[in-house]
């Protein structure tokens, strides 16, 4: 939870993808208490209703779960869990960012298939 | 947690002579929020905070806490601290007093006052009160503006440009303390600043003052997030934000930018050739409060 916030996208979704990247890291671990929206909110300096949003999103996508009077948990599986939502966004978040760049500039599709193969072993 | 407070002025003006200041202002303050009140240098800012809080009689319009009225009601005033702006070269009953009298004059004032908190803060500050206001450098006299506004304690509390003045560090060390206040307690805080972009994720809602009027109050987190700005060829752009609210474009030969802000439902057209970029807060406050009246493109 060390990383900085930027003005790119909301920050509630910036909370969330910061302890996301962190479970995947290992930074956190399933079954760890993570911080409180208080404390993540004097964490970062910011609202604490825009921290239990983030919060909140991960709660619903079963990746925390609160225990009552105690805190919020990661769950168990929350790493494999994250690594397929991701998998699933990564045509959305990369390859339809990068067939937009490539046809503005007239690559073709196998110009691209190519480049791929140069920087990427199977 | 604290007692539900909603603080509302319906209609409210005020003027100087001829000098129309605010403009029929209707607000509504609900309590366990940390409001921003942004506006340009001379929109009203610090007229409205006090004349929210009876320091100044309004023109017309009326302020109510809980539907009582605010003006010489002294039990609904105890809601209030108005931590002002201080300026000891203008102000001269102030300039010669020391740091202490100050605070001291302040602890008899606020009825919630907590002397244990504003002594702690005194020396989180590293603050030498024996020195006589006058001698206090301009992020010192801040200082103690905020020792007021926390130590208070009041229900409702203002600050008027608490962050004048502080550099970086004692800027972040004020949001800290107000976020930890405002944690532990739930007490509402509204808080004037030019300062946007580092007050923007501790503010829940903001509230915009131009020209005397509220342009805007909304939460923030919600306004950033249904506002771009779109650039490219002005044909283009215009294609991708048809129908949609626009303000402060911005023409260079054959391009374009323009700010948009959505509306639930509402989308840019991405399949046009543009770039839609996330704009901060203050991007937002400056497209809206730059442009003269009749450039509002809707």
């Amino acid at each position: 939870m060390n990383e900085l916030l930027n003005q790119e996208k909301s920050i509630y979704l910036q909370i969330a993808e910061m302890i996301e990247t962190d479970i995947l890291r290992g930074i956190l671990l399933e079954e760890e208490r993570v911080p409180s929206t208080n404390e993540l909110a004097k964490m970062y300096t910011i609202n604490p209703a825009t921290a239990a949003k983030g919060v909140n999103i991960l709660v619903e996508s079963g990746i925390l779960y609160k225990k009552r009077g105690i805190g919020m948990f990661v769950a168990e599986g929350a790493k494999e869990k994250i690594k397929s939502e991701r998998k699933e966004n990564f045509k959305e978040n990369y390859i339809l960012a990068m067939v937009r760049e490539a046809k503005g500039l007239g690559l073709r599709k196998k110009d691209i298939v190519s480049m791929i193969e140069s920087v990427m072993e199977d | 947690m604290m007692e539900n407070l909603i603080l509302e002025c319906k209609g409210l003006k005020k003027s100087y002579g001829k000098k129309e200041v605010l403009r029929d202002i209707n607000l509504t303050l609900e309590s366990g929020k940390i409001y921003g009140l942004i506006g340009r240098n001379g929109a009203g800012k610090t007229t409205l905070l006090s004349v929210l809080t009876a320091q100044n009689p309004a023109t017309d319009g009326e302020i109510t806490i809980n539907g009582e009225k605010v003006w010489e009601n002294e039990k609904a005033l105890n809601n209030f601290c108005f931590s002002r702006e201080i300026m000891a070269g203008t102000q001269n009953a102030i300039a010669s007093m020391k740091g202490k009298d100050y605070l001291k004059a302040a602890s008899i004032y606020f009825p919630y006052w907590d002397e244990e908190m504003a002594e702690e803060l005194i020396k989180e500050f590293e603050l030498d009160v024996k020195k006589p206001m006058v001698k206090l450098s301009k992020g010192m006299l801040s200082m103690i503006t905020i020792i007021i506004a926390l130590a208070s304690k009041a229900p409702f509390t203002i600050l008027d440009e608490p962050v004048a003045g502080l550099d970086v560090f004692m800027r972040k060390k004020f949001y800290q303390l107000l976020l930890d206040e405002y944690t532990k307690t739930g007490r509402t805080f509204l808080i004037s600043t030019h300062i946007i972009e580092e007050a923007a994720d501790v503010l829940e809602e903001v509230i915009i003052l131009h020209d005397g009027k509220i342009l805007l109050k909304e939460n923030t987190q919600e306004l950033i997030q249904r506002s771009f700005r779109v650039s490219g060829l002005e044909s283009e752009v215009k294609k991708a934000v048809k129908g949609l609210e626009t303000c402060s474009p911005e023409r260079t030969g054959r391009g374009m930018g323009i700010t948009v802000m959505l509306k639930e439902g509402e989308t840019i057209d991405d399949t046009c050739d543009v770039t839609i970029q996330p704009v901060s807060l203050s991007d937002i406050f400056v497209a809206l409060c730059n442009e003269k009246e009749g450039t509002y493109e809707k």
